[in-house]
């Protein structure tokens, strides 16, 4: 295909607020094309070409640009374009190297007791009522001290770190400008919290990560810099709160809506594994990422310049019938779904998440019989970062 | 000792390169290589590159 022939690829408008990445027009986009035209650059919507791309040397990770692209100021949009995700190259590898061994699938599993129980204690205060507003209930607190098991900070504090996660949460939505100063006060506050915890960790050193940095930073500025420190601290709250919050939500809707796979689930557990990847391939929280191209290039017949941000569409990707047996089964064989992106900025926290998933949904399955939506839940977009904001639950009271 | 890769699982990210550079690395086709024979000195980045694979597809054979 030519360059020219660009202008024939369906379009979709993903600034519309009422887009959904799971709309007919996106369905259809894909069945005609491995590729649309956005508002602003291209999105790729199939399994294969979304798979190659996420990890293609001639792309960078696209997210740096974000601030520029919304006129963002203040310090969320600062802290955006210093920390680990918009790094490149030595300097990102540096990094990543440095926070590794605190994600690795060895500690999470060491993690796991106390993911268990965390979920009993929550669902404790609620089983026997047959009600509750699932993501204050449960998801929310979940996420936030399964951040605090793996940070060693103070579970008291929970509820201030996930309203801090949720308002900084907000710079990725679509009500960005009216949100701003919100946002950015909250950013400050999350980085005082992450000093003050630093500074607490230079005096009660631990073997958790904050001291592993603190020790790393210490031996050597020039592998870990105090500002970058204090960034990585803020990633390690943030980056794992309102993500996990969503993806387990969205977990509930999905089950919710498909009954018959819940009570499989609760007859056996040993499925909990698969059934986090089957909501991940369906119903990613991070329903797209972006990266733009370092040099221009011809790919599958597109014509590619430098500088243009391609959208890779994960859920697009992980629903592609031409790869995927239609339909969401917790039994079925499927492929790796790009929930956690790919490549070089693969999420860093996906052994935790995989892992705190599993036992919340082990659990929630057993002891929330036929649950159901107690009235509608209430959904952020359905695109960028989505999930539910409310959702209201009935199910069988706990004896 | 030897290092093994299940290139059925292989994903391509790239992690284990990050992880231990002198070990693994990618082709001018862009698929992986990787040295297969190391010693005891190259244990450790090689346990890293292992365990930073989003896919778990690397063991090591004593």
């Amino acid at each position: 295909m030519l360059a020219a022939d660009v202008q024939d690829a369906p379009y979709i408008n993903l600034d519309d607020p009422s887009f959904s990445i799971r709309s007919k027009a996106v369905r259809d986009a894909r069945a005609k094309s491995f590729y649309a035209r956005t508002p602003y650059g291209l999105a790729i919507l199939r399994y294969d070409e979304v798979g190659e791309l996420l990890r293609d040397q001639r792309l960078r990770q696209g997210s740096y640009k974000w601030p520029a692209h919304n006129k963002a100021s203040g310090s969320f949009a600062e802290w955006w374009v210093r920390m680990l995700l918009s790094r490149i190259g030595e300097d990102h590898a540096r990094l990543r190297r440095l926070a590794n061994p605190a994600f690795s699938p060895k500690l999470i599993a060491t993690l796991q007791p106390q993911f268990i129980a965390i979920a009993n204690e929550l669902i404790d205060a609620y089983a026997k009522t047959g009600r509750c507003e699932f993501m204050s209930a449960f998801s929310e607190p979940y996420a936030t001290r399964v951040i605090c098991a793996l940070l060693n900070l103070p579970h008291e504090r929970w509820r201030e770190l996930a309203t801090l996660a949720a308002e900084m949460g907000l710079a990725l939505g679509v009500t960005y400008k009216a949100d701003e100063a919100k946002i950015n006060t909250a950013t400050q506050a999350m980085f005082d919290f992450s000093r003050a915890l630093i500074g607490e960790r230079k005096r009660n050193p631990g073997d958790d990560f904050i001291s592993l940095l603190v020790q790393a930073n210490s031996n050597d500025k020039d592998a870990l810099s105090d500002q970058e420190m204090d960034d990585m601290v803020v990633l390690a709250v943030f980056g794992g709160i309102d993500t996990t919050r969503n993806q387990i939500g969205l977990a509930m809707g999905q089950f919710i809506d498909h009954p018959n796979q819940w009570s499989l689930l609760a007859e056996k557990p040993e499925l909990a594994r698969a059934a986090v990847e089957e909501v991940m391939r369906t119903r990613p929280t991070t329903t797209w990422v972006t990266r733009e191209a370092l040099e221009d290039f011809t790919y599958k017949g597109l014509d590619v310049r430098k500088g243009t941000t391609l959208h890779l569409f994960a859920e697009s990707a992980g629903t592609d019938p031409s790869v995927f047996k239609p339909g969401f089964d917790i039994t079925e064989p499927r492929k790796q779904h790009f929930g956690f992106g790919g490549g070089t900025h693969h999420c860093l926290g996906h052994f935790i998440a995989r892992g705190d998933m599993t036992e919340a949904l082990k659990l929630l399955s057993q002891r929330m019989r036929n649950p159901s939506f107690d009235g509608d839940p209430v959904w952020l977009p359905d695109s960028g970062n989505t999930g539910p904001i409310m959702m209201k639950i009935k199910f069988d009271p706990e004896a | 000792m030897k290092i093994c890769v299940d290139l059925e699982k292989c994903k391509l990210h790239g992690q284990c390169i990050i992880a231990a550079p002198k070990l693994f690395g990618f082709k001018d086709d862009g698929s992986l290589r990787w040295i297969e024979q190391i010693d005891a000195t190259q244990r450790q980045a090689a346990d890293e590159a292992a365990d930073v694979c989003p896919e778990q597809a690397i063991w090591i054979e004593d």
